[in-house]
């Protein structure tokens, strides 16, 4: 019973906290120095065998995915819990009790931060207090400095004496409980967001559409759009496109749900605006425009422009019969419907190609001056043969002739959905705002007590700034009196 | 004026910025080394010239670029040091406290020594990096390193004083441990408001540009190992016997990790990141 007590209160103190805050430390520095999520050949082959052994077995290539690591998260939010949980209690008792004269005056040690001949009330609202209290107060009367008179009632014991008392920022002492319950909060969201967000990817060129995972909409992409500079450089990509739900594809009349690739369908004229959705929800779906940094929220998904990548229009000959036409993107195969087990591979497309100094394909330039796609071909998985084709040239195997065309570089959007992503931001406000208030916002607290000859001594607490309050106490201290010194607080009350 | 009339001034003030800088450390260091109050006072002139050129340079480049001057190594590494300048002098101010100036100006001068090793090349920013996010994630990054700069000062001041009590120089010059303490608080409280602030801004415009608001990204990452030693500083600093010497280590510890997230993360991790 006794260990777990101890166990109990191991759980919720701060060393515990402390000790997993180190050890998560440790983790993610292991998690960004090794590499993460490749294959157990490449740590065999990139580390010594124990050391490898060892990444493999403690799951250092997954780290932030893997149990021990999500385990010890978890345990750090039973800990804050657990700590927030205890303190509540305590912090609302502070708040309501725990700053007042009587309080405050009783614990103090008795070093004043000044003395002074002026009413206290003014120095503490120069100072910004506002609120400041008058009272008696039975206390041991406060130490004398050695030139006032009357030493000797320091030893009378008890007697009514004025006091004054202020205090500010009382909200202050929630600025740590606050941190920690946001804190709670983010990891809440971000870790349902891992479990239960959905992400697709859908590519294509203008006038494809394509089904959005199983979702039950499509998304035809209307235009896309790479903005060069003069210089060549890319300053944005725009993918016109609307989503609609599946077989809802007014442009696509008959098309059925799944990887049509009608050719020939450009994108709307006019362009719809910027990251506005325009268009009616309905039979047409609704319309939008993303570009990088500028994502579109549709049915409740989100859609980013993702990356992008080369795309070709692939045709198919016997003879000079054009047999079959589509779009091909850098990546992906045809299958030569006339001829079972025959298909082409776009591997990679180089717009401006060259052949480089060590005989492998590559581009001079970004920009659109001689078109070379690099393909392979299989029959039956057996490849036939693989090699550069240019714009004019075509491959021929048997009857068949394959040629590639009208390069254009093709869109690729992501979609998301994930309900927790406002937890999570909702978390990241709280941590950000309770830390204003924890460090800047911190109660703090001023008094003074009046002594036989009728000055005043002051005092006051600020568990941040310590001796420089104080020190800012003595400044605005007001007139000492003759033979004072005023300045006389420079020691931590805390 | 085109963009390059713009570059050469600033190329000319950066020049002066970085031997006003090397100037005022050797002013702090004879301060220090021989006790000269004169130096201490001409060093804190030289340094304020310093950084009022400084942000002269920045503008400047600002304004030949169209942007703002914080997007590659060059420019983030003057930005910093800039930063460390600011937080530094703001420091001075409030605590009276100009021996810091021995500790801070080298840590400065590295950084813009780090800089004027870097291509000053003006680039245009890739699609990524066009957001009014990168504006806030960054500026607020300088000013938390900044303040991160300055507690690592202050911090390797408290833990060389030991030993050095009696001597009528630290006794007069250096704030004795509970203020060194205090101050060094203020500046890891400050830098790590700031340092939350630039992850959250950071998710915000991950999210926006990449579709994910974290991904464990090498800077990432780092940034957040930054965060998680300096909120363990905050929670030492609660308990008594780990207080001062201790919590002080962790100040010099998080500012080692802030130059790995900001230097060593770049040329040694590659990532998303990798192009800042
Ligand atoms: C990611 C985790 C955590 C973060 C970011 C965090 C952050 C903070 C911050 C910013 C403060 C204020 C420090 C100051 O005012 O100087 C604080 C105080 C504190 N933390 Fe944490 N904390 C974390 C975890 C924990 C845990 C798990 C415990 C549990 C035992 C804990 C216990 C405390 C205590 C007792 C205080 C002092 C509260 C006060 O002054 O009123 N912290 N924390």
């Amino acid at each position: 019973m006794d260990r777990l007590k101890k166990a109990g209160r191991f759980l919720c103190s701060m060393k515990c906290a402390v000790i997993l805050l180190v050890i998560l430390a440790v983790a993610c520095t292991a998690g960004s120095l090794i590499p993460q999520g490749q294959t157990a050949a490449y740590y065999t082959a990139n580390y010594a065998e124990s050391l490898a052994g060892a990444i493999l077995l403690f799951h250092l290539d997954d780290v932030f995915h893997c149990w021990w690591f999500v385990g010890l998260t978890l345990f750090l939010c039973v800990n804050l819990l657990a700590c927030n949980v205890l303190r509540f209690p305590a912090l609302r008792k502070r708040m309501k009790e725990g700053f007042t004269a009587t309080k405050r005056i009783a614990e103090w040690d008795g070093v004043p931060a000044a003395v002074t001949v002026e009413e206290p009330e003014e120095i503490f609202k120069r100072l910004g207090f506002r609120n400041v209290t008058r009272g008696v107060m039975a206390v041991a009367r406060p130490a004398q400095t050695e030139d006032s008179a009357g030493s000797a009632e320091g030893a009378a014991g008890p007697e009514s004496v004025p006091t004054r008392y202020a205090v500010r920022r009382r909200a202050g002492v929630w600025g740590a409980w606050l941190c920690h319950l946001g804190m709670l909060v983010v990891i809440a969201g971000f870790g349902l967001g891992q479990m239960f967000q959905v992400q697709y990817s859908v590519y294509g060129v203008p006038g494809q559409t394509k089904p959005i995972g199983n979702t039950g909409y499509e998304l035809r992409i209307d235009d896309f759009r790479v903005k060069l500079r003069e210089d060549d450089t890319v300053e944005q990509y725009e993918t016109d496109m609307t989503v609609m739900r599946a077989g809802e594809n007014p442009a696509a009349a008959g098309a059925s749900g799944t990887e049509t690739t009608e050719i020939g369908i450009t994108g709307a004229d006019e362009t719809v605006g910027t990251a506005g959705v325009t268009g009616a929800a309905g039979e047409t779906g609704i319309a939008g425009t993303v570009s990088v940094n500028h994502p579109l929220t549709i049915y409740g998904m989100k859609f980013y422009q993702n990356s992008t990548g080369w795309a070709a229009n692939v045709q198919i000959y016997k003879g000079s019969e054009l047999l079959q036409e589509g779009v091909i993107c850098a990546g992906e195969y045809a299958l030569i419907e006339d001829m079972e087990g025959l298909a082409v591979v776009l591997n990679a497309f180089y717009p401006d190609y060259v052949r480089g100094e060590d005989g492998m394909p590559a581009t001079a330039s970004p920009a659109l001056h001689n078109p070379g796609y690099l393909y392979t071909l299989y029959y039956n998985d057996r490849i036939l043969g693989m090699n550069v084709l240019t714009e004019d040239e075509i491959i021929t195997v048997e009857d068949y002739g394959i040629r590639f065309t009208n390069p254009q570089q093709y869109t690729l959007i992501q979609i998301k959905r994930d309900p927790f992503t406002p937890v999570a931001a909702a978390g990241g406000l709280l941590v950000m705002l309770s830390l204003v208030l924890a460090f800047y916002l911190p109660p703090e607290e001023v008094w003074a007590v009046q002594r036989s000859d009728g000055t005043w001594l002051l005092a006051g607490r600020s568990r941040k700034a310590g001796a420089y309050f104080l020190e800012e106490l003595s400044k605005y201290g007001g007139k000492a009196p003759a033979g004072l010194p005023e300045k006389d607080g420079n020691k931590q009350t805390e | 004026m085109d963009s390059s009339q713009f570059l050469a001034i600033e190329n000319t003030l950066f020049t002066a910025v970085m031997v006003l800088y090397l100037v005022s450390m050797v002013l702090y260091f004879v301060f220090f080394a021989m006790k000269n109050e004169k130096a201490a006072q001409l060093a804190g002139w030289v340094i304020t010239a310093a950084f009022v050129l400084h942000t002269a340079a920045l503008v400047v480049r600002g304004v030949g670029a169209r942007r703002l001057p914080m997007t590659n190594q060059y420019e983030f590494a003057t930005s910093f040091a800039w930063g460390i300048c600011l937080c530094f002098l703001v420091f001075v101010r409030k605590y009276h406290f100009r021996a810091l100036g021995t500790f801070v100006t080298p840590v400065i001068f590295l950084l813009i020594g780090y800089a004027a090793m870097q291509s000053r090349e003006v680039r245009e920013l890739m699609p990524a990096l066009r957001s009014n996010w990168l504006g806030i994630h960054v500026s607020t990054a300088i000013v938390s390193y900044g303040a991160f700069g300055v507690s690592f000062a202050v911090s390797l001041m408290f833990l060389l004083k030991q030993g050095r009590e009696n001597h009528d120089f630290w006794k007069k010059n250096i704030p004795d441990y509970d203020r060194l303490d205090i101050i060094s608080y203020r500046a890891v409280s400050l830098g790590f408001l700031f340092l939350t602030f630039v992850i959250i801004t950071g998710a915000i415009w991950a999210e926006r540009a990449w579709g994910s608001y974290w991904s464990w990204d090498p800077k990432e990452t780092w940034s957040l190992i930054t965060w998680i030693i300096y909120a363990l500083y905050l929670h030492l600093r609660l308990n008594k016997g780990w207080r001062g010497r201790r919590a002080a280590w962790f100040a010099v510890i998080g500012f080692v990790c802030v130059l790995f997230t900001y230097i060593g993360v770049n040329t040694f991790i590659p990532g998303i990141h990798s192009y800042a």
